[in-house]
């Protein structure tokens, strides 16, 4: 077939990395330093959950770290009632799942038929198309997209989750044709010697091998589209199936605060992507430098 | 060759495919939500978020007392966006402002002139809507509660003080030293949050010196040409009330300029400080402290003549019905019965709002009582900060006045925002 070599050299081999003698003693300095970024992270945290438990009173009375006393459960039953949560919370998790699964799937689809047809202008055309995309952020074209959205039945839910897919399209696209470089074409050739067609080559040999990449733009894809508020804000029109960000703008407004219900709701919100995190968090790790190297 | 014809097939298929799927998702949607109801679905957008659940309740309410209009309870869709898309809520019940009035200016809102409630609003109250930009020949707003702010004080430290609330200019000076000099903190600023200026020092100075409503149309008639020598400016006529608001800032908190409006609540719900320049809204956080307070309303005095106290309003709620609806005969249905004495009285006593309707009942919180006479003798303005674009960062220039910043030139800079938006306009 005509899926010619990548014109990209193979990874260049890695650096013999320089050893620290005593590597194994303690930096303490760096220790403290890191001490103390954990804090920005931690005293917010407190916060949240510390407010989440206090009543009304309590939460206004200037006292942001005093532990909640008496401890209420308020709160939460406010909140949820008052976002009506299972609905929010259900069509969130709808968005972002086909997000996440839309983006991984559409975008190494692209990075792979772009980078196996690289010879031929039309292919290295539409990527360098692709990565332009990346210069037009959601807000300056929301507009259009509002009023294409309306005009095409998308309006809902489905539709955000479509605008996340073709929105990250630029950007995943290229973390999987960098990383897909790597992949070396002999594998490739030697699954079509045994009569594999393009399908399933994809399918059974370049997807599975695309995992780690794949996980890096799922977790993205995941954290953005469970925490954005301005694209289902704008583009969803039946209030009744909005998402859980937009749903609890109402705790917050320059009028008023409910600090103690708007932190029992975020703290209900942010769960799934906690738990995400913890289980996926080894992921998370390698995948920040994924596709660092090319 | 291959490529024009196959993307743009591939285009328009899966346009038809992306329509299709998205169409019968929300058909799915809607199907799930309503099951088996044929009535039309009344969308109410209503975003207070302190009377959401009472709205949200009053929709039940209807929706149950009769058969022909489903009501939903709506505060998280986008206005602006669902103008774009066409397809705007129902029934609007929002603050109106400079922003809502685009709507009304651009005749997206329905007449409602032909209700018989529209006759039932006070004539005054009516006309505050035309303060802003109108639609010739249309009543398209309707006021549904308006809010009137003064300056907000502590009835125990001023009897502790023995002190009278003031009624010209030098008493409430005269005021201001006493406190300062019994130590206690006169007014509390939080300058921290710009728009608590804007609305506050900024808008009760001016509006008790200058009427508003002529120096705006003054401005809108003058235009690009809006400067040092103009007939009006915001640096000439403004200049005197803005060199009090500075006069002002000499009595508030010194931590003032990090403290922002939540700190200055629950400072008030704590007894530090005697005044508090806020609107009746500042009652309901306030009170969420749970502390024992006697606090009461009077008028900025900033002449020398007690005939000159005015209050500030605003049309805190009001109602419309948007051209593009097809919803319009259920949402005047619902409008009809949100007007009903026993729907709106309730309304106004619960959220220490005025009534908009010729017989509405006199409010009976003590803490607004005060301010009952000025609303009902028509003696309001509408803030001055309230009718500057917000393309005009206004509030953030009044933040750097009260930071230090000279008055004169930095309401110069104003006026140059002014003209040159007149300009483009």
């Amino acid at each position: 077939m005509s899926s010619a070599p990548s014109t990209i050299p193979a990874v260049p081999a890695a650096k013999p990395r320089r050893i620290r003698s005593g590597q194994e003693r303690t930096n303490w300095p760096t220790t403290a330093i890191l001490l103390v970024c954990t804090l920005g992270v931690l005293v917010p945290l407190f916060v949240t959950v510390s407010m989440a438990f206090k009543t009304t009173g309590q939460a206004v009375d200037g006292n942001a770290f005093s532990l909640p006393s008496p401890l209420t459960f308020d709160s939460f039953a406010q909140a949820w009632t008052l976002t009506n949560f299972p609905r929010g919370f259900a069509i969130s998790v709808f968005v972002s799942v086909i997000a996440v699964t839309g983006e991984i799937v559409v975008s190494a689809l692209a990075a792979y038929a772009i980078l196996r047809n690289w010879d031929r202008r039309i292919f290295r055309w539409s990527f360098f198309y692709l990565l332009a995309a990346m210069f037009i952020p959601f807000p300056v074209v929301a507009l259009p997209q509002i009023q294409l959205t309306g005009m095409v039945g998308l309006d809902n839910p489905l539709g955000v989750a479509v605008l996340h897919i073709v929105f990250a399209l630029a950007f995943n696209t290229m973390l999987f044709t960098a990383f897909l470089r790597s992949i070396p074409l002999e594998l490739e050739e030697s699954m079509r010697m045994d009569g594999a067609g393009t399908w399933q080559v994809f399918w059974k040999l370049i997807f599975p091998l695309l995992g780690p990449m794949s996980a890096t733009v799922g977790i993205f894809a995941f954290i953005a589209s469970w925490n954005d508020f301005m694209m289902p804000s704008l583009i969803i029109s039946d209030p009744e199936m909005q998402t859980i960000p937009v749903l609890q703008k109402i705790f917050q407004t320059q009028f008023s605060n409910s600090y103690n219900v708007a932190f029992a709701s975020y703290l209900m919100a942010m769960a799934p992507a906690i738990v995400v995190y913890l289980f996926t968090q080894r992921w998370v790790m390698a995948g920040l430098t994924q596709g660092a190297v090319k | 060759m291959l490529p024009p014809l196959t993307s743009a097939g591939t285009r328009l298929s899966r346009r038809t495919f992306l329509a299709a799927a998205g169409s019968s998702l929300a058909a799915a949607g809607l199907a799930a939500c309503s099951p088996a109801e044929a009535r039309p679905t009344i969308n109410f957008h209503q975003s207070k978020p302190e009377a959401v659940p009472y709205f949200r309740d009053l929709a039940a309410k209807f929706t149950g007392s009769q058969d022909r209009f489903r009501v939903l309870h709506d505060m998280a869709t986008n206005l602006s966006a669902s103008f774009v898309r066409s397809s705007p809520p129902d029934l609007g019940c929002l603050n109106y402002n400079l922003e809502m009035a685009r709507f009304m200016e651009r005749g997206a809102l329905s007449d409602l002139a032909d209700l018989p409630e529209a006759a039932s609003i006070r004539d005054d109250v009516l006309d505050l809507t035309n303060w802003y930009p109108t639609y010739a020949g249309r009543t398209s707003v309707i006021p549904y509660s308006v809010m009137a702010a003064s300056v907000i004080y502590n009835r125990r430290i001023f009897a502790d003080n023995g002190l009278e609330v003031p009624t010209t200019w030098d008493q409430f000076v005269d005021v201001c030293e006493r406190l300062k000099s019994a130590g206690i903190t006169p007014i509390y600023g939080t300058f921290r949050d710009p728009w608590t200026i804007a609305q506050g020092l900024f808008d009760y100075t001016v509006g008790g010196m200058v009427d508003v409503r002529a120096f705006y149309k003054s401005m809108h008639d003058v235009g690009e040409k809006v400067g040092p020598d103009s007939e009006v400016s915001f640096q000439e006529t403004l200049l005197e009330p803005v060199r009090r608001m500075v006069q002002l800032t000499g009595y508030v908190n010194p931590d003032a300029s990090s403290r922002g409006y939540g700190d200055g609540n629950t400072a008030m719900a704590q007894g530090q400080a005697a005044m508090y320049f806020q609107g009746p809204w500042a009652f309901g956080e306030i009170e969420k402290a749970g502390t024992d307070l006697d606090l009461g309303t009077f008028p900025l005095p900033m002449t020398g003549d007690p005939a000159d106290l005015k209050v500030r309003v605003n049309i805190d709620l009001s109602l419309w019905v948007p051209e593009a609806s097809n919803g319009q005969e259920g949402a005047r249905a619902f409008l009809h019965y949100l007007l009903k004495p026993d729907i709106q009285n309730p309304y106004n006593a619960k959220f220490l709002g005025f009534g908009t309707v010729k017989d509405a009942p006199a409010v009976t919180d003590p803490r607004i009582a005060d301010m009952q006479e000025y609303y009902d003798d028509g003696r309001f303005y509408m803030g001055a900060s309230q009718f500057i674009p917000n393309t005009i960062p206004a509030a953030n220039y009044l933040q750097s006045i009260v930071a230090g910043a000279d008055a004169k030139s930095t309401l110069a800079r104003m006026d140059a925002d002014w003209a040159r938006l007149a300009f483009r306009a």
